[in-house]
């Protein structure tokens, strides 16, 4: 018998039960779709960060101290104190191998408006010019230290109903309920993160000089004045060969000399790493989560291919009296084997297609929801059709045999 | 009578089933069916007429004793082997038809080609020709459920002939009919019999039998006699060449909407 003909054959019993074909797949549809979907998150969230983490950010080490247990598995500033002082700054600058010290802050806002439009804004980063020296400006450029200036990212700048453009005033209103003008002095490219600590996607965000907006202090251990106080510090390494030895220069000033190492709790301990090692870090959770999804999806393929073999089992005994008709007609074992198994690896084949259509939609909607760009990891769509056809195969195998071998006088005579 | 005559031959053939004690189906019986001859097969339920005809269709191995299809004897033959001679050599008509109910008239026709990797153009090619052949020309897109008991039985006796068979086997081809449709069947089989074929045919009904030019009378698994018929019952073969021309399809279409009303 030709392949053609089983297709055909088989397509036709499919259709004969279209609502029993279709709860069938279902095992295979969901086992599919959950790992399509987590393929589809696992990439876009890879490639989110490596866009975000460009080419030169593998020299800019992200540091903050964080608690000891978690080893930097809770991501890029996971329980971050304010420990580092003015003081340490100064410090690292002189450390050997660093370029720039960037301070990396929060200001508690409630709301900014503009052109007479009030936006709830829980907070406002503050931090230095050099934070933008890799950054592209649609207009304007960086703040001046000591100024009342902002840069926007455009997620920000087009919150307004008014959009806000250089040289327009933006009013915060500070946590307190005191009210600063502040003046417009760029508007950044895109809104991607520009650095790990922002996190991924376009959230809406405004970046203010420390120096006069961040007023975050404690008493310097050293110097015995008051000082400003960081709880995020950007470290840009001034040669990307030497990366690793200023990290550990730089490790070794935080934990033996710093202002930070006596401000810091007991059972904390510094971080210091490049945008390159949170990825990696970031890399083993999503692997792990792939893992633990594709043993669900692997379950419920197990009870897809299940669902297969019952509902082919069901098929071969309803069509005994067909087996037998086509055995009198001059079919051979082969022959009624191989229409059982197409007919089985068809209904795997539109699971797999189903599942992956869905799982398509799954990984947009998610990737919408958290606000990412959508990458498709392409080369897992045939993957998953082969999956299909294997569990189809395999679960048609045993009812298949028993058609094959079905005995054409007894199948004639079955009710 | 030389071998190449000779369409199917059985020579001392034993059937027993094993249930307690032997129930001897067939027991020993002998038997040759020359090619072109018109055969059928009478008894009483139970004398083993379907298992006389199944064993020659291949579709069962005798106990002991050989059968013998178009020269090859079925007893040593494999499976595969005898799948081809179920598909190439015999076509089986059914009391009940047993069509696929999925298929169209034209694919129920085409269904042993199928099995012989014959291409879809010619297979639906040959079994239009075939449909035509029965008077069904017009019903080649019909199921099964849309078409009345004689129609289907028509259909079967398309698909049997298909493969160009060596011989035609029919278990009571009009037990499941009225006596009208049942008589336009069995002119149908006068008229393949004038073309030519081989026929071997079960039946109860002694008028039905006598279409053939010799009965086989079983008994308790026996042949209790064979009946030469002088042909003096059958209608001659002139006369039924005429009536398949203009009595054909238009006339049947007619006849069999009526009495698929009535079966239903
Ligand atoms: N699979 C089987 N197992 C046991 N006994 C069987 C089997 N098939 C047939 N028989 C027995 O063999 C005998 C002949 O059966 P067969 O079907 O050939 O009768 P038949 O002449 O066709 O009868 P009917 O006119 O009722 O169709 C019967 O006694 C039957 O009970
Ligand atoms: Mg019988």
């Amino acid at each position: 018998m030709k392949l053609g003909a089983a297709f055909g054959m088989a397509w036709r019993a499919i259709k004969g039960h279209k609502l029993r074909s279709t709860l069938t797949t279902l095992g295979i549809v969901i086992g599919i779709a959950a790992v399509i979907t987590f393929v589809t998150l696992g990439a876009s969230l890879s490639a989110a960060i490596v866009g975000d983490v460009g080419a030169g950010e593998a020299q800019t080490m992200n540091v903050w101290a964080g608690p000891e247990d978690t080893q930097g598995g809770g991501g890029p500033g996971f329980g971050a104190q304010p420990v580092f002082t003015e003081h340490d700054l100064d410090r690292l600058r002189n450390v050997e191998g660093v370029e720039s010290v960037i301070p990396y802050g929060q200001v508690a806002t409630t709301a900014v408006g503009h052109d007479g439009d009030r936006v709830a804004t829980s907070g406002v980063v503050a931090t230095t010019p050099a934070y933008f020296d890799d950054a592209e400006f649609r207009e304007g450029g960086s703040f001046e230290p000591g100024t009342r200036q902002v840069v926007l990212n455009p997620a920000a700048a087009e919150q307004f109903e008014q959009n806000a453009t250089v040289g327009s005033t933006v009013t915060i209103t500070l946590a307190n309920g005191s009210t600063v003008d502040a003046e417009v002095a760029g508007v950044l490219d895109s809104s991607e993160g520009q650095s790990a600590f922002e996190g991924f996607g376009g959230s809406p965000r405004i970046y203010v000089s420390t120096d006069p907006f961040y007023s975050t202090q404690v008493e310097s251990p050293s110097q015995s004045e008051t000082q400003r106080v960081y709880s995020l510090l950007l470290v840009r390494a001034s040669d990307p060969e030497t990366v690793e030895a200023t990290q550990d220069r730089v490790r070794g000033y935080l934990e033996d000399e710093s202002d930070a190492a006596d401000l810091a709790p007991e059972d904390y301990q510094f971080e210091v790493q490049t945008s390159e090692e949170l990825l990696e870090q970031l890399q083993d959770v999503l692997d792990r989560l792939t893992a633990f999804v594709t043993g669900i999806a692997v379950l419920s393929l197990i009870v897809g291919a299940i669902g297969i073999a019952n509902i082919m089992l069901v098929s071969v005994t309803e069509r005994t009296r067909e087996i037998g008709i086509m055995k009198a007609v001059g079919a051979k074992k082969r022959d009624v084997l191989t229409l059982f198994l197409v007919e089985a690896s068809v209904i795997g084949i539109i699971g797999a297609v189903i599942g992956t259509l869905l799982g398509i939609v799954g990984g947009w909607a998610v990737t919408t929801l958290l606000d990412f760009p959508l990458t498709f990891p392409v080369e897992w769509f045939p993957i998953a059709v082969v999956v299909g056809v294997a569990v189809g195969v395999l679960s048609g195998l045993y009812p298949a045999w028993s058609g094959a071998r079905t005995d054409p006088i007894e199948a004639l005579r079955y009710e | 009578m030389q071998d190449s005559d000779v369409a199917v031959s059985l020579t001392d053939v034993r059937k027993t089933y094993q249930l307690g004690e032997p129930v001897h189906a067939l027991d020993g019986v002998s038997l040759e069916i020359p090619r072109g001859s018109y055969t059928a097969v009478m008894g009483p339920s139970g004398s083993g007429k379907s298992t006389l005809l199944n064993l020659v269709g291949c579709l069962d191995t005798p106990t002991e004793g050989t059968v013998t299809v178009d020269g090859r004897e079925t007893s040593d033959l494999r499976e595969t082997e005898l799948a081809r001679i179920r598909g190439e050599e015999v076509g089986f008509v059914f009391q009940t038809f047993n069509l696929m109910p999925r298929l169209t008239a034209r694919e129920n026709v085409a269904l042993p080609l199928v099995f012989q990797d014959v291409s879809k153009d010619e297979r639906h090619e040959r079994a239009e020709a075939m449909l035509e052949r029965v008077g069904l020309g017009d019903r080649v897109d019909h199921r099964p459920n849309e078409l009345s008991g004689g129609q289907r039985q028509r259909v079967a006796v398309a698909r049997a002939l298909i493969a160009d068979p060596a011989i035609l086997l029919a278990d009571e081809p009009t037990g499941n009919l009225d006596t009208d449709t049942g008589a336009k069947i069995m002119a149908l089989f006068e008229e393949l019999y004038d073309e030519g074929n081989t026929i071997l045919m079960v039946t109860h009904e002694r008028h039905v039998a006598e279409h053939a030019e010799r009965i086989v009378h079983l008994l308790d698994g026996e042949v209790e006699a064979v009946e030469e018929l002088s042909g003096a019952g059958r209608p001659t073969g002139a006369e039924v060449g005429d009536g398949s021309g203009a009595g054909g399809p238009g006339d049947d279409g007619r006849g069999d909407a009526e009495e698929g009303g009535e079966r239903a």
